[in-house]
């Protein structure tokens, strides 16, 4: 009968990333909670993603150090220069 | 406000990374910038100076990617997503329970994020995420939008963008964990 309304890893693994955009319902937040009381992967999961997003966060301090720059040519810097001038 | 005509030379490389980033095509990034400048030519006199320069000409390129996004991305992306990855189902067995489950990445993973190898490692995983995901991602966890935007952004349903958001931090969990581990042995 429990097992009936209890959630498998899989299940948790989408339902934790879900929960990070959503709020669930009470009876999911239930069943998430109770099945990581009980497992301790699905709770490793859990505290890895939220590592995750701390650490993007992290990284957005400064967004030039998350993608390499990319020079614009200067063919176009030039036409561009331009455009505004003659604006 | 310094003159629009040094505005090329100072924030264009970044301006243009930027939008390369999340449109993924030179051409239309260059024509990001350019229209990003021109339209704060237009509306120079909106600048309070609140915010830095370089924010405020962010903010209007932003807004110039979002609308092209949603132009193109008219058509639903469904099919370009494959949302039956056996690369996640893989992680689980039949009963749906985990085959060898996430490892240990340290004793206090709090203290992760002091390290700037760690840090690194989040950047370059970020970076080779597939590039749709890695726009989904970016706009949910870097710009902070709702779910119900980037649905719009991206005309997709929100059960769709759940399971691009789940994909995306399940690879990015994944690529950490075994760049991370290889460092440390």
């Amino acid at each position: 009968m429990i097992n009936h309304w209890m959630f498998k890893c899989k299940d948790i693994s989408h339902l934790i990333s879900r929960s990070m955009d959503q709020k669930l319902p009470l009876r999911i937040r239930i069943g998430i909670k109770f099945h990581l009381m009980m497992c301790n992967l699905c709770l490793r999961y859990k505290k890895q993603l939220e590592l995750i997003h701390k650490a993007i966060s992290k990284l957005d301090t400064d967004k030039e150090e998350i993608f390499p720059v990319t020079q614009l040519p200067d063919q176009t810097k030039e036409k561009i220069k331009k455009n505004l001038e003659n604006h | 406000m310094s003159h629009p005509s040094t505005w090329v030379d100072t924030y264009g490389d970044y301006l243009y990374s930027f939008a390369l980033y999340r449109v993924q095509d030179n051409a239309t990034a260059q024509d990001l910038v350019q229209d990003t400048l021109l339209g704060a030519l237009k509306s120079k006199k909106n600048f309070k100076g609140q915010s830095s320069e370089k924010t405020w000409l962010t903010s209007i390129l932003k807004y110039k990617i979002i609308d092209f996004i949603r132009k193109k991305y008219r058509e639903p992306l469904l099919e370009n997503f494959d949302l039956e990855s056996t690369a996640l189902d893989d992680h689980f067995d039949a009963m749906g329970k985990w085959k060898t489950g996430p490892a240990k990445w340290a004793s206090d993973p709090e203290q992760l994020l002091e390290q700037k190898s760690f840090l690194d490692i989040v950047k370059k995983c970020l970076q080779k995420l597939p590039k749709k995901q890695a726009g989904v991602l970016a706009l949910r966890e870097l710009e902070g939008e709702t779910t119900q935007t980037i649905c719009k952004v991206f005309n997709i349903s929100t059960t769709n963008c759940w399971v691009i958001l789940h994909r995306a931090r399940s690879l990015m969990r994944k690529c950490i964990e075994i760049n991370w581990l290889k460092k440390r042995e």
